[in-house]
């Protein structure tokens, strides 16, 4: 069938809701990559063996991830017309035992995460209760989803599906409103009204740059041709960011919606999705969404009955963290090398075959049909000052809580950090947040107050990035750090402009000296200096950011520099060469375990009598130090 | 899948091959800059890049093979060499490196005998870094063929490589 008309996509709509809601108790498992990894494949298999072994009457689905991945695996039961319980790391055995509350009618009360009484519809602007009109009374172990500091500050625009449909189900999200924006921009409204809509609202790519949204639309429907592209941006290069394939995993038709319209805005009959290899399960959730929408006409000849048509294709990257700069990019779906040219011209003018294209980022796609439905002003009732809107963050490293957040603009870091993310892991001190990836920086503690907006974190010297938050704590060193990134950017260097290709080779050497203590007195004016030098000459974004991450470190933890540098000493002892393993006699009962787990036979020591590390032959892997149950390894 | 990853990954010599290359170029035939998507098909069938399905693309897509070789070193995905049966890839994006990421290469390093981006004597494994499988949130990950484990420690990272030992020599 294909849609003509709201009508038909209201049809769809029911029958989307009696799959998201049945009549029957409904289990869904978060099956993203971060599931899966955690473990999810296996809750499921086992869930489904023990259902059909008890016979039980019930649903059992997949659903993408909710965004807090550090309790993964992930399982709900939708009581109908009742509730929704969340369960919180779960396994093979507790998914039995689930199965078996079920079947004995009672409430499977441990693992419990917390309960979710009602859900957002937030193109339509309408929430859904689950039940009407009282809720049931349920144990406190089931908190309200929304008095969970995880998700109470968030505001879910771009994630407002994830972990609540099945990704693999367009009738699903048509049922939660799905390609309702399309139909009005299509049928309603001229493309000029809807580049208006996009204007207003705010929105700024969420890429990195932050460039407003509606005006490159804009470039791009006045630059003179026929044909136009529009590309989405999910090469997702910076590593430890994970946004994009969350949001492609669990709801690919935000981004095909959202992608249409824009088409539609710029006079475009072609699109592609320029999607990481490493990310194989969104781009087969991507396929298959790609043809479901093809499916219902939503995609391909006049959709919605109108003249407008569009194809939608999707390209795999092929590991090459320069491919997510725009004109890299196009020569990469164009079939060569993904090597950046100089702009301008710019992709509006002269993008992907010489066309006018526009490149957006995963999530800046992702908020076009909210916006669309619901307006410019409420889109920018979000956020603050020039930062309008939500965008999302991944959470990771030493946070407590660590996942996928939407906030909105303008949130502090100390409140992602403390609120969302649950303060530091084993309540030790934090050092640095990282944002921005190999182009950002490292901000220290005492600006965690800053509000998390592109113009406040550039005056730090990082950048908003595409949405990585890396949380450091004392056990982190920052120029190892900062060596971590020069090593990435310099690895990923394409090689075609010298000040990226020698200097970031130039600042690794430098920084691996320092590590390995062999740094020099005047190291970080040099350092320094060669910064400068490489972000003024650079021929594209990835060289004139690369020094962000020393520099940034330099900036706030210039002792930490200097006392490599000047005592040969790691502060965070980390840095092999300048730290060493040895064992306090008076701690050490000989219980053995640091001998046995030695990898190289470093370790001696009869039983019962406390053990030594033999220096030279020592390789610093720090697997006695992590075994010893009595403190009794040290590192200095 | 075991025998069949076997078979791709011995060396390209079958006239079943040509026709696998021949199959591939074909789906992508006329597709504008199909040389990628065909490189990458090729890539994963084969776990390599034969130099025969390199010439077999040059000729079949008119594309000079020095403009393919080109390519083929660019990108991180492809392999000039032949690489083993199962592809570990250790997680070194920045989340799974500040959670250790760099232990847990070490010490497959030290399993295996080989330094990464190097396929063991026998062709089982061969040991690659990736940046980021978008599993931060469970770091340190990595992944086996097409198997992603989160939240592993060195030593439960050698179990899940003896895993894999087991099931070949079953
Ligand atoms: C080295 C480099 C890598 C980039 N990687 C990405 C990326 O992985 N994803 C992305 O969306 N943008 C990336 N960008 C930014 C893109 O060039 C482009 O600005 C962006 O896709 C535009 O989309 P937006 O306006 O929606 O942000 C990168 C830029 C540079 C210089
Ligand atoms: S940093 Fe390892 S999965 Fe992202």
């Amino acid at each position: 069938m294909k849609i003509a008309n709201l009508e038909q996509l209201k049809e769809i709509k029911a029958r989307g809701l009696r799959l998201t809601y049945p009549d029957k108790i409904k289990v869904m498992v978060g099956m993203a990559t971060c599931g899966i990894s955690a473990g999810a494949d296996k809750v499921y298999a086992a869930l489904t063996q023990r259902i059909a072994e008890l016979g039980l009457d019930v649903v059992l689905a997949k659903t993408g991830c909710i965004g807090f991945c550090q309790r993964e695996p992930l399982v709900d039961v939708i009581y109908p017309k009742q509730v929704r319980l969340t369960y919180q790391a779960m396994t093979s055995e507790t998914a039995v035992a689930l199965v078996d509350a079920l079947k004995e009618g009672r409430i499977y009360e441990s693992q419990s995460l917390c309960r979710i009484d009602q859900e957002d519809f937030l193109v339509e602007g309408v929430v859904r209760p689950y039940a009407n009109p009282h809720p049931p009374e349920l144990p406190p172990e089931f908190p309200r989803y929304e008095d969970l500091p995880f998700f109470s500050k968030q505001v879910k625009i771009s994630l407002r599906n994830c972990g609540f449909i099945n990704p693999e189900s367009i009738e699903e999200y048509i049922a939660r409103g799905g390609y309702q924006a399309l139909c009005k921009a299509v049928v309603e409204m001229t493309p000029e009204a809807v580049i208006d809509q996009v204007k207003a609202s705010g929105l700024r790519g969420r890429g990195g740059a932050g460039f407003p949204t509606g005006l490159k639309w804009e470039f791009c429907r006045n630059a003179p041709g026929e044909l136009k592209y529009v590309i989405c941006n999910a090469d997702e290069g910076d590593p430890g960011a994970f946004m994009d394939r969350g949001i492609l995993e669990g709801d690919p038709h935000a981004v095909i919606e959202g992608m249409a319209i824009g088409a539609y805005a710029m006079g475009a009959k072609e699109g592609y999705v320029y999607c990481r290899a490493e990310y194989p399960l969104a781009i087969d959730h991507l396929k298959t969404a790609i043809s479901q929408a093809e499916g219902l006409g939503l995609l391909g000849e006049k959709i919605f009955g109108s003249d407008f048509s569009f194809k939608l294709k999707i390209r795999e990257g092929a590991g090459a963290f320069v491919c997510g700069e725009e004109t890299a990019l196009i020569a990469s779906i164009e079939g060569r090398v993904g090597e950046p040219r100089p702009r301008p011209p710019f992709p509006a003018q002269s993008g992907l075959w010489g066309k006018p294209t526009t490149i957006n980022n995963v999530k800046t796609w992702s908020h076009i049909a909210p916006i669309v439905a619901r307006g410019a002003d409420w889109y920018a009732s979000f956020g603050s000052g020039n930062s309008k809107g939500t965008t999302v963050f991944s959470l990771v490293g030493k946070v407590n809580n660590s996942g996928l957040v939407e906030v909105p603009l303008g949130i502090t870091l100390r409140e992602m950090i403390y609120d969302l993310g649950g303060g530091i892991i084993g309540d030790r001190a934090i050092k640095a947040v990282q944002t921005g990836g190999p182009s950002g920086g490292c901000i220290p503690e005492e600006y965690l107050d800053t509000p998390v907006d592109y113009d406040s974190l550039a005056a730090l010297g990082s950048i908003m990035g595409s949405g990585g938050m890396i949380v450091m704590d004392e056990k982190d060193c920052m120029v190892n750090v900062a060596k971590y990134f020069l090593d990435f950017t310099r690895d990923e260097s394409c090689g075609k402009c010298t000040p990226c290709r020698e200097g970031t080779l130039r600042l690794m050497e430098m920084l691996e000296a320092i590590t390995e203590g062999r740094g020099q007195e005047g190291d970080i004016d040099r350092l320094i200096k060669m910064s400068e030098l490489i972000k003024k000459t650079s021929l594209c974004g990835l060289g004139a950011t690369a020094p962000n991450p020393v520099l940034t470190t330099i900036k706030y933890f210039r002792d930490e520099y200097e006392a490599h540098i000047r005592d040969h000493k790691c502060p965070a002892k980390v840095c092999k060469p300048l730290i060493t393993f040895s064992i306090l006699e008076d701690k050490c009962n000989g219980c053995q375990l640091c001998r046995l787990r030695c990898p190289v036979e470093a370790v001696v020591g009869t039983k019962k009598e406390p053990h030594q590390i033999i220096q030279e032959k020592c390789i610093k892997c720090g697997a006695c130090f992590d075994g010893c149950k009595f403190d009794a390894v040290v590192v200095d | 899948m075991p025998e069949e990853a076997a078979r791709a990954r011995t060396a390209y010599a079958e006239v079943t091959d040509a026709d696998v290359v021949s199959g591939i170029i074909n789906t992508y035939r006329d597709e504008p800059g199909n040389l990628l998507p065909v490189m990458l098909d090729i890539n994963r069938h084969f776990n390599w890049l034969p130099r025969p399905a390199l010439e077999h693309i040059s000729d079949e897509l008119k594309i000079p093979l020095t403009e393919i070789l080109r390519v083929a070193s660019f990108y991180n995905a492809f392999s000039l060499t032949p690489r083993g049966k199962n592809i570990i890839n250790v997680c070194l994006g920045t989340g799974c490196f500040v959670k250790g990421s760099p232990r847990l290469l070490e010490r497959l390093e030290r399993k295996l005998g080989i330094k990464h981006g190097e396929t063991t004597e026998d062709m089982e494994f061969t040991l690659e870094v990736v940046r980021c499988i978008g599993c931060c949130a469970l770091a340190p990950a990595i992944r086996v063929g097409e198997a992603t484990y989160g939240r592993v420690n060195p030593d439960q990272v050698s179990k899940i490589i003896d895993s894999y030992i087991e099931t070949a020599s079953l």
